[in-house]
């Protein structure tokens, strides 16, 4: 037996989720060729069907691009530190794509690894992740090729599949899925399939070692010179998480925020005295490569990407992390 | 149109005019074409030509990454190629060291296409094909803003708060624009800190209105900005805006006239000054 629940049901249990104070995050169409996750003020105001990914990521619901650490204020020669209070809103996201909440769990490694960051922490309590298997892939899709697929349940609390029909198969994988869908439910005989997936596009069994050879290549260049060095990649990512932290704010009063921060930006890694230690594109591009795919599954046992395609899709010159691997792998295979 | 693209391209790499081409190439499984830098004449077979080649590829003549591989030509539409003539205006590229390619373009499938007026390239050293479109009138040129303009204020501060509360700052707009150069960007300084870097409504109104204002009168109008931001913002609007104010008070449309002097570039003892106090 499965359960099902119809999309009109759906849409009913968020009126009544945003009525109870809870935030949820969707896909909402913002331009007829963009879907993106934003917050929804309406049942009927998000997508279900139709999408093949949001150009950005759910990150943002436990990892804002911007965050205030605390408030300052000086007064004569007392200093007064307010921290930021921590996040209590419930939030619930809904239809986000598998390759989105695979990479909570990743993410978790690195915001308990020295420091527990208390935000982050607090915010993935929080939060409920309901995603939505997919039925179709696009080019830029590799999931199949990092060990994921357009099915998987990791980071997610609860699976929803297409019936059609206007139907929707609920798999509950965890006992907040569970409570968010007790009693919404309907008992039925039907049960779906996601999608096939796209084809395996590159073989990572052992890209750890083939990276291991390739910090010293010359080709780094000819296959990432066409990087413009914007953070559309970085930010559009599910995984990626580089931040900056500065004051905003006067001699009295202000704030030391938190904002994120791409490697690709040229002033990243440039130092107090105007060394740059990565002063071209290509040492930029490189270490993104081996962020995500070598110093990160050697410090934590995962890789820091899930094949969701966004820094292609969202690269004004077509790179991201596939077409540099590709070329690389077609390098090593001649 | 590709034929004679690719034999100009193998001829300047084989008789040593120029080291590197920057042009459009694409892979088979790409959704897009994407910018090649060809530096061996047997490798022009890479290079394609389609309505696909939106990108606009005069960025490329300011990155060191492509500097270091020597003399370039570069291929460019007729919109592009303003870019290039600002640019020497500014000082900022040596024209003499710099072969430019200007390949005729009908549109390229986009909606700023449809009021295009520069299908023909016309500063290019060597030109390939002929545009069959007819150029439109000038007062098209700005139906957009125009269309835009008829709302109210406040139902366009609404718009653009939406628009603006998307953005990131990943700064896609600014690297991709042929006339963002500078060495370090204002949002940058950090002693002090000119602008928040945070992106925050706040942070990025300040971005959006200190990048118009860094490109008014200057602005070529060749969308790029828009067309690679990540979230769809429409800064079109923004650079019509400059570009109708530029025209309106002095006649000056940026990239079109290389001898013309610039708005902002050049002193003149009869410049107006009534409004310094």
């Amino acid at each position: 037996m499965s359960q099902v629940i119809s999309k009109p049901a759906i849409r009913r249990l968020v009126e009544r989720w945003l009525r109870q104070g809870k935030r949820v995050i969707a896909p909402v169409q913002v331009r007829p060729n963009l879907v993106s996750y934003q917050p929804v003020r309406s049942s009927d105001q998000f997508l279900l069907e139709g999408f093949v990914r949001p150009l950005n990521s759910i990150k943002q619901v436990v990892f804002p691009r911007h965050e205030q650490l605390f408030q300052y204020r000086v007064r004569g020669k007392q200093i007064d530190l307010l921290p930021a209070p921590l996040p209590d809103i419930e939030r619930i996201v809904l239809a986000a794509r598998p390759c989105d909440a695979v990479a909570l769990p990743i993410l978790d490694h690195v915001f308990n690894w020295e420091f527990r960051d208390a935000a982050y922490n607090r915010r993935r309590e929080l939060t409920t992740v309901v995603t939505l298997a997919c039925m179709e892939h696009d080019a830029h899709c590799f999931c199949t090729s990092v060990g994921s697929g357009p099915d998987d349940t990791r980071g997610t609390d609860a699976l929803l599949f297409d019936l059609g029909d206007q139907t929707l198969e609920v798999r509950c994988v965890t006992d907040k899925g569970q409570s968010l869908f007790a009693g919404q439910t309907e008992a039925s005989t039907r049960t779906a399939a996601a999608g096939p997936g796209p084809e395996r596009r590159a073989d990572l069994g052992r890209i750890s070692e083939q990276l291991e050879q390739a910090f010293e290549r010359s080709e780094w260049a000819a296959w990432t010179n066409r990087c413009l060095g914007c953070g559309a990649c970085a930010y559009g990512c599910p995984a990626c998480h580089c931040f900056d932290m500065v004051d905003e704010g006067g001699p009295t009063c202000g704030a030391r925020v938190r904002n994120w921060d791409a490697c690709q930006l040229g002033q990243f890694t440039l130092h107090a005295s105007g060394h740059n230690p990565r002063s071209v594109q290509s040492q930029r591009q490189r270490q993104r490569i081996y962020h995500k795919f070598h110093v990160y599954p050697k410090k934590f046992g995962e890789l820091l990407c899930t094949g969701c395609g966004n820094c292609t899709r969202n690269c004004p010159v077509s790179l991201g992390v596939l077409p540099v691997l590709e070329a690389m792998q077609a390098e090593e295979a001649k | 149109m590709l034929q004679p693209l690719r034999e100009t391209c193998r001829r300047l790499l084989q008789d040593g005019t120029v080291q590197v081409v920057i042009g459009y190439g694409q892979a088979v499984r790409a959704v897009e074409p994407y910018p090649v830098f060809i530096t061996d004449p047997d490798d022009v077979g890479q290079l394609v030509w389609n309505e696909q080649c939106r990108t606009n590829l005069v960025k490329y003549l300011l990155r060191k990454e492509i500097r270091v591989l020597g003399k370039p030509a570069i291929v460019v539409k007729g919109c592009d190629e303003r870019a290039i003539v600002v640019l020497e205006q500014e000082s900022q590229i040596d024209r003499s060291q710099i072969v430019v390619i200007g390949v005729a373009c009908d549109g390229m499938a986009e909606p700023r296409c449809e009021v295009c007026d520069a299908h023909q390239p016309r500063f290019a050293d060597h030109t390939i094909g002929h545009a069959t479109n007819v150029a439109q009138p000038a007062e098209r040129r700005y139906a957009a803003l125009c269309e835009f303009l008829e709302q109210p204020p406040s139902d366009r501060m609404a718009y653009w708060k939406a628009e603006l509360e998307r953005c990131v700052k990943c700064y896609a707009c600014r690297q991709a624009c042929p006339l963002c150069y500078c060495e370090r960007c204002i949002v940058e300084k950090n002693r002090p800190t000119c602008l928040d870097t945070s992106a925050t409504l706040k942070g990025n109104f300040a971005w959006h209105i200190v990048r118009a204002f860094h490109l008014a009168s200057r602005c070529v109008g060749c969308d790029q900005c828009s067309r690679v931001c990540p979230e769809g913002i429409d800064l079109r609007l923004v650079n019509l805006s400059m570009a109708r104010a530029s025209e309106a008070s002095f006649g000056h449309r940026s990239g079109t006239d290389p001898q013309a002097e610039l708005v902002l570039g050049n002193y003149s003892q009869q410049d107006q000054e009534h409004f310094i106090r």
